[in-house]
């Protein structure tokens, strides 16, 4: 059975004006202790799927398809039980965790606070000794538990997220864009730590970000999305080595690699579609090299090639 | 904590004082001077003018007058008043009273009614409740105090005649006891309402706006995706935070409704500071002007620190030292 199996969901925004196809037909699988990372320049619809799982997008936007979380449809579920599931199944780390906590609320009651959501019964310092212990876990001093949010530095409120998304001991941890904000150093750090605590609490992961480097390093496969479609998905190792989708070859090209020869650094001509138009043909034919007749009329399928590996392109051979 | 608050106090004190200067000077380089009225239209003799003049040291240099004035105000004595001959302290007394039941009632009124339809309107942002406010608050916002309070008698006094139009008290039935507090309370409802009114859009306004932008804060977020309830935390996390400029504001609002009741006293005729403050203008009565001012000074030097103190218990953020 797979942990979460997303099935063509889209998400629609909808305004008076015009509607925007902000993720378009999107499937994918992540098994049980999965690491995804989903990459796309801004504006691809990463943290938009990545909120839909969660239903915490705004009320204009409309979601269809399935979302099958060990078998149940998140999609289908009703704000109460959702609510149950929250938290204690699914959590997840925002970027900007400076601004994750209620600047005027002690760290240590607002993760009290939101322990005993899931855990009613848990008196007072068997919940303070459980938050001092997710605090070290994350190597923070106890004393974070008595301070507010803007006595921490950025790393420091990263880890406390961190420490706050693991708490009920979740069997997914979406993080949107969770080491963006920070140096490389401290990134480095949190990523390495990240990875322990995953193992050791089995956890599955997504990592939502822009960062092909954090991705390679961090995530066991990869998903390349593309103004709201996901282009290509698969290994991590498949992918880098040998991008079949001319998105992901741009991707790659315009990130420096650390070792061997130096390449050109190129970046992908062109901008993203206006994706409140309907458009014919393949997504990316404006900006893509290697576009041909078929690619402005038909809109490719999504071929499925070896070791699972999906591509979105007219050319990428395979079975559909 | 005691640091900050010595600080702060120190600064009002500051404050008070360059005031007291201002003020000072403002009135006497004002055209017009006490003398002129004392002496009458009679073609007062020249000498008659200096004896006067002299009586009140106005003929000293402006900075030794105030030099004076400091000097007795450190004795806790704020001068006589020129036109009536009474202590100053004693006319301020009898009028203060009317003035802060004004004052002081239409702010809470004006807190708690504005910001409460403000978090209402925040909390259904888009509906008609929250339309049809929005447009009262510019509504009232706009209207001049004084139009206001003359409609209110019109329509209310005049016309419907439920409520007396001008004054605190009955004067033709010298009621005592409980009787006399429900005949104030009877005259205070127009004055009362008028003052309100003009107010509750700031708290109106401040608390929507201030609801919804802590609504769209990331924090929210984070529990929502916890699996908090709704009510939660709003009642516990975006009230304290929302209510924050509402604190600045209700500061700022405080000094300049003491102050700006005057024109509300003189329309419904409300026995307070803003009468005696018109007439001391009109007759340059000069203590008694420096008295009202000091007053006024004093309490604007006051909420001002009190706000400060109070937001810096609510808000971390604000440092003490």
């Amino acid at each position: 059975m797979k942990l979460l199996s997303i099935k063509n969901e889209s998400v629609v925004y909808r305004s008076k004006t015009k509607n925007v196809l902000a993720v378009n037909n999107v499937s994918f699988d992540i098994d049980k202790q999965d690491s995804v990372g989903i990459v796309g320049e801004s504006g691809s619809g990463k943290s938009t799927l990545a909120l839909a799982l969660l239903k915490l997008l705004p009320k204009n936007a409309d979601v269809t398809g399935e979302v099958l979380f060990e078998d149940k449809d998140l999609l289908k579920l009703s704000t109460d039980e959702f609510n149950d599931l929250r938290w204690k199944e699914i959590s997840i780390v925002f970027q900007k965790s400076m601004n994750s906590l209620s600047p005027i609320h002690r760290i240590g009651s607002q993760m009290a606070d939101i322990y005993t959501i899931h855990d009613g019964s848990a008196d007072s310092d068997e919940v303070k000794g459980k938050i001092i212990n997710l605090l070290e876990m994350v190597n923070l001093p106890t004393r974070v538990y008595t301070m507010y949010p803007h006595e921490l530095s950025g790393g420091m409120m990263q880890r406390v997220s961190i420490a706050l998304s693991l708490m009920h001991n979740p069997k997914l941890i979406i993080m949107d864009e969770a080491t963006t904000a920070l140096d490389v150093i401290t990134q480095g750090q949190i990523l390495n730590e990240i990875a322990e605590l995953e193992k050791k609490l089995k956890i599955a992961r997504i990592m939502i970000s822009h960062d092909m480097s954090v991705v390679a390093n961090t995530c066991r496969k990869i998903a390349v999305m593309y103004a709201g479609y996901l282009v290509e998905f698969g290994l991590v190792e498949d992918v880098i080595l040998n991008p079949k989708h001319p998105y992901t070859k741009g991707l790659l090209k315009s990130f420096p690699p650390l070792k061997g020869e130096k390449g050109e650094l190129r970046s992908i001509p062109g901008y993203l579609p206006d994706l409140s138009i309907p458009h014919e043909g393949c997504i990316f034919k404006d900006r893509c090299p290697q576009k041909e007749n078929i690619c402005l009329y038909t809109a490719p399928k999504t071929h499925i090639v070896e070791n699972g590996r999906k591509v979105m392109c007219n050319f990428a051979g395979g079975d559909c | 904590m005691a640091r900050y608050l010595r600080k702060r106090v120190l600064t009002g004190i500051l404050v008070i004082l360059v005031s007291l200067i201002i003020n000072f000077s403002l009135i006497h380089l004002a055209p017009g001077n006490p003398i002129n009225l004392l002496a009458g239209k009679d073609n007062p003799s020249q000498e008659m003018i200096d004896t006067l003049t002299k009586k009140y040291g106005l003929d000293k240099p402006i900075y030794v007058q105030f030099i004076h004035y400091i000097k007795t105000l450190l004795k806790g004595d704020l001068g006589y008043s020129i036109m009536s001959n009474e202590p100053v302290g004693k006319l301020i007394l009898e009028k203060v009273g009317p003035t802060l039941l004004l004052a002081l009632t239409s702010i809470i009124l004006a807190l708690v009614i504005g910001t409460a339809l403000g978090i209402l309107a925040a909390r259904k942002r888009g509906s008609k409740f929250d339309i049809v406010m929005n447009g009262l608050s510019y509504l009232f916002d706009s209207t001049p105090n004084f139009w206001l309070g003359l409609m209110l008698i019109l329509i209310f006094a005049s016309k419907l005649k439920v409520f007396p139009t001008a004054g605190m008290v009955d004067l033709r039935t010298q009621s005592e006891g409980i009787a006399k507090v429900i005949d104030i309370l009877w005259h205070l409802v127009l004055p009362l309402t008028t003052v309100t009114l003009i107010q509750i859009p700031y708290y109106f306004r401040i608390a929507r706006s201030s609801v919804i932008q802590t609504m769209s804060e990331d924090f929210i977020t984070t529990f929502r995706a916890a699996g908090m309830k709704e009510n939660r935390i709003f009642n516990k996390y975006v009230f304290k935070n929302a209510i924050l400029p509402t604190v600045t504001v209700f500061g700022i609002n405080l000094a300049y409704v003491i102050s700006g009741v005057a024109i509300i006293e003189i329309v419904f005729a409300w026995p307070g500071m803003g009468r005696l403050m018109m007439t001391a203008i009109s007759k340059r009565d000069y203590p008694l002007l420096m008295g009202i001012y000091l007053l006024l000074s004093v309490s604007i030097a006051v909420c001002m620190i009190v706000v400060d103190v109070v937001y810096a218990i609510i808000d971390p953020r604000i440092r003490y030292d």
